[in-house]
């Protein structure tokens, strides 16, 4: 197996960006086909190509798109753009390389969904994603492709950047239409779920980038060429985006199921010269981490990746060495989420900061023996209490790194020093 | 009407409940402190969790429906284990500082404590530490560190005073509720927030510091601030009446009262009484005891023509004393001269569409209801003409009880003044009654909380209410007033010396007795 670029054939090209060289690329020729096809028929077709939310869920989106109420009330399209997850920048590339691939596949979705409203909800910090896509939502409207009446169907769909102020919980489909809301970024209890009351208390569906730009192609096609690639449950290809030690570090489509070694030493080139590989989180920083033996067996695809207690996430690999000290990096993880904790369900709030406190002790060399065994207590407390998945996202990365690779935390505690580097943190941060 | 089960017992609710209110109607604990049956369900607290049989997960009982066949518990380990943990999360960064916070002795994370608590801490690490003392407005006051963020508040100002005030700011354990920029805590029902608090973080300007908690007792009666009457609850002890909280009836208040509502209980203190009759000839004033000077009184009413006494109520009294002096008058005194003093005409009808009425008086429609009954039509322009004219020479008049909303007192006294024997049945101080010169008699009356009555409210519903305490031993009802005056002997029974209130000692003193008996120690054991 290799890359597989259904979605990222023309990313190299710079004029692909334009809706000149999008089109010059086969690009919105299937649009007006998808505009008289009956809006059930695209819904059928996205659930037979075995699609699954791209953004970190992995949903079937057909199924998703199916919960949506028959009554014709308005309803909205959202393409989550949010991408905080630390290792993930394949929606970055996706906008800036393609944004009319993203247009063109939020187009056919809303005529699927029947939303003629539609925003794309983008994290502040991506400015240059978000020039490219105003400019390339500019062009589609001046070329009738999106708007009223698109090319004559009879189909009207707005579309609108909206740069978010930057929370990692905006990523979270109810976090991000709080915020779209103009409301504070939290998420909201479920149910009711956004098909059924979403952004303005309106049916919603919310996708991601990748998920979106995927339609393009399951409807140009068909389903059954997309589900030539990948696995049964998992199926088509999925873009990673590759961080760490590796010697070629960036964004690879592969199918799903690719073998996890077989992306690290021959898509990315393997490790750096004189590196043995130490560990791999595979799905974003909320993954619990493999351990070399574990990564060795391990397949990029939802099920895979679940029978070995991780998951697939965002699909940002983030690559470790033997140089990595496993206390230092949670430290840096839980601090992150002790940081973005949208601080509304109290376990999560209190926990991640109460976490961040016990990390940052052991780092500085207060820490106690009993406090690897409270990471764990808490952690195990905080999994599965809250609104969203953020206190989940905290809680695994220290049950998994405390677990594989106690041993170094508790050589931190005895020592206050860390085990694989020698040093002490304040030595490290100097 | 799906069946469920909890804790073992089955239950029948209506359908769309949720588990928290199933299980509060079948009577079973379950700890929440975000939840509140007036607002929207936040799911924040994470403390009401329960385990429904199927379900892997402890699930939180606030956002989840009763369906039917359902089996809950919250007594097993697992659920338990949850509450504890939940509880811990909410402590870590709590000050424990109970001994000197407003709220101990009514603070949900005390009783919550008690209940699922009760161990050795493992935070280790310094709290979080966040603002103190932080003042939202001209009502309420914050401490942050005391704060767990159930959002009680913000939803309050969202969803009942719609007014917005208050948000959550910032994130993770450095989140804290705020007033939003130029934008103070300052709504007519902005004490809301205190009492639906259900820890010390936001307290009461005015209750703050000057009582603890457990040296009150509280009654339960009906507000005479306006003609909603909402339902409410009195707290006070032997050195007065401190403050004033909503009490849930769904017909009248829902569960919420106003701030000017909550200013009822000062009017009633001692410090603002009338404690001994007070009467007036050609050599000055005197001061009796009331029942004799009611008794005296009715030698000038009864010496007076029918058609020259007139009596002037206010709305502010109860049904029962109403009938008794209209029927007084109309049956003894054979007078019909019964005139109504209606307070800020101009805004009567107003209402702000969640419970303040422009009628600021609890028994309005109980007044009308007795007038009416006995015949009576008379205006107030025939009242003024009279006394203009010297036609009407006695004049009895009853009230107000809540002097502060009747900005025309000083203009009625002015114009009543002109009878030449004025009898003014009156519970508080007042400078203009002390100015008046002539025959004036001032006859200190009790107030709704030391009686028992009927109030009327701007719907019609009829609310009955028992007698708190006495504040001022001496004091008449109107009944008893218009039985005196009707020449009747009346057998006044002195008032027991309350527990909380005995007559006969020093406000500053607290008797050990008293202690015994308060409210913390009674429901918790000995600590």
């Amino acid at each position: 197996m290799a890359e597989v670029k259904l979605l990222t054939e023309f990313y190299h090209l710079p004029e692909y960006q334009t809706l000149a060289g999008y089109k010059a690329k086969g690009g919105y020729a299937v649009l007006p086909t998808a505009l008289k096809m009956q809006p059930q028929a695209i819904i059928d077709e996205v659930k037979a190509s075995g699609l699954r939310g791209r953004g970190g869920a992995g949903f079937p989106t057909g199924m998703k798109w199916g919960f949506l109420p028959k009554n014709g009330e308005p309803r909205y399209l959202l393409c989550n753009a949010d991408e905080g997850e630390p290792g993930t920048f394949k929606d970055r590339m996706m906008m800036e390389r393609a944004p009319h691939q993203l247009i063109e596949g939020m187009i056919i979705s809303a005529f699927a969904v029947g939303s003629h409203k539609g925003y794309i909800y983008v994290r502040g910090e991506y400015v240059y994603p978000i020039e490219v896509l105003n400019k390339a939502i500019k062009e589609a409207y001046d070329a009738g492709l999106l708007g009223k009446n698109i090319l004559g169907s009879g189909f009207d769909f707005d579309l609108d950047v909206y740069r978010g102020a930057g929370a990692y919980i905006c990523g979270e489909e109810t976090g991000m239409i709080s915020s779209l809301e103009g409301l504070k970024g939290q998420p909201k209890l479920k149910p009711p779920f956004p098909a059924v009351q979403g952004y303005l208390r309106k049916p919603t569906i919310v996708n991601n980038v990748e998920t979106l730009a995927a339609v393009t192609y399951i409807i140009k096609d068909g389903a059954a060429a997309y589900r030539k690639h990948g696995t049964e449950k998992s199926a088509g290809t999925k873009l990673f985006s590759v961080s760490g030690n590796v010697m070629k570090p960036g964004n690879y489509e592969v199918p799903l199921g690719y073998p996890l070694m077989d992306l690290i030493m021959k898509e990315c080139g393997g490790m750096k010269p004189g590196r043995k590989l130490k560990a791999i989180i595979p799905g974003g920083s909320s993954a619990p981490i493999l351990t070399a033996e574990e990564c060795a067996k391990a397949n990029m695809d939802y099920e895979s990746l679940a029978g070995l207690g991780s998951m697939l996430g965002s699909g940002a690999v983030i690559v470790m060495d033997d140089s990595q000290c496993m206390v230092d990096m949670l430290g840096v993880l839980t601090h992150f989420y002790a940081h973005e904790s949208c601080g509304q369900c109290t376990p999560c709030r209190e926990g991640t900061g109460w976490l961040d406190k016990i990390l940052h002790s052991i780092l500085e060399g207060r820490g106690r023996l009993q406090d690897i065994d409270l990471l764990i207590k808490v952690a195990d407390n905080m999994k599965g209490k809250t609104i969203c998945a953020l206190s989940d996202a905290a809680a695994l990365p220290v049950l998994s790194f405390v677990n594989k690779f106690r041993d170094e935390f508790e050589f931190y505690v005895r020592e206050g020093r860390s085990k694989v580097k020698g040093t002490t943190y304040a030595e490290n941060n100097h | 009407m799906p069946k469920i089960t909890i804790n073992g017992k089955e239950v029948e609710v209506k359908e769309g409940t949720s588990i928290i209110e199933a299980m509060q109607q079948s009577g079973d604990r379950i700890a929440h402190y975000c939840w509140h049956p007036g607002l929207s369900v936040a799911g924040v607290c994470r403390l009401c969790m329960v385990e429904i049989e199927g379900n892997p997960r402890v699930q939180i009982a606030c956002n989840t429906m009763a369906t039917e066949g359902m089996k809950i518990n919250n007594t097993s380990e697992k659920v338990r284990d949850a509450v504890k943990w939940g509880l811990d999360f909410h402590l870590i960064n709590h000050p424990l500082d109970c001994p000197i916070c407003d709220q101990a002795g009514e603070c949900g994370l005390q009783d919550q404590y008690m209940e699922y608590g009760k161990y050795d801490p493992e935070m280790a690490e310094p709290k979080q530490k966040k603002h103190k003392v932080v003042d939202l407005g001209p009502t309420v006051v914050l401490d942050s560190e005391r704060c767990i963020l159930c959002s009680r508040c913000v939803r309050f100002t969202e969803e009942v005073s719609k007014t917005n005030e208050l948000g959550l700011f910032n994130r993770g354990d450095r989140t804290e509720i705020g007033t939003h920029d130029g934008m103070p805590l300052n709504n007519k029902y902005s004490l809301n927030t205190v009492d639906i608090c259900p820890v010390g973080a936001l307290t009461s300007k005015d209750f703050r510091f000057r009582q603890r908690v457990w040296y009150l007792k509280d009654s339960e009666t009906v507000c005479n601030g306006c003609s909603t009457g909402c339902n409410v609850k009195v707290y006070y002890n032997r050195e007065g009446f401190f403050r004033v909280k909503p009490v849930y009836n769904e017909k009248v208040n829902g569960h919420w009262m106003c701030d000017e509502g909550r200013e009822i209980y000062k009017f009633v203190n001692k410090d603002h009484r009338l404690l001994k009759a007070q009467v007036r000839n050609n050599t000055g004033w005197t001061e009796m005891h009331a029942g004799a000077a009611a008794k005296a009184a009715s030698e000038v009413v009864k010496s007076t023509a029918a058609d020259s006494l007139a009596l002037v109520l206010t709305a502010q009294y109860t049904v029962e004393e109403f009938d008794a002096i209209v029927g007084t008058f109309v049956n003894e005194f054979k007078s019909k001269k019964v005139y109504f003093w209606i307070n800020n005409k101009e805004s009567f009808d107003e209402f702000d569409g969640l419970l303040l009425r422009g009628d600021k008086n609890p028994n309005t429609k109980g007044l009308l209801k007795v007038l009416e009954k006995h015949g009576i039509s008379a205006t107030w322009n025939e009242l003024s003409q009279g006394l203009a004219a010297g036609s009407i020479k006695t004049v009895v008049v009853a009230g107000p009880e809540n002097q502060a909303v009747f900005p025309d007192f000083a203009d009625r006294v002015k114009e009543l003044s002109k009878a030449q024997n004025l009898i003014w049945l009156q519970a508080g101080k007042n400078e203009a009654l002390s100015a008046l010169t002539g025959n004036v008699s001032l006859i200190p009356m009790k107030t709704f909380v030391e009686k028992d009555g009927t109030f009327i409210n701007h719907a019609g519903l009829e609310q009955k209410f028992k007698k708190a305490t006495v504040v001022v031993s001496e004091a008449l009802t109107l009944t008893e007033a218009a039985l005196l005056l009707a020449g009747k002997n009346l057998a006044i029974n002195a008032s027991p010396a309350n527990e909380f209130m005995p007559m006969n000692q020093r406000i500053d003193q607290v008797e050990v007795e008293a202690r015994k008996k308060n409210e913390f120690v009674f429901k918790r054991g000995s600590l």
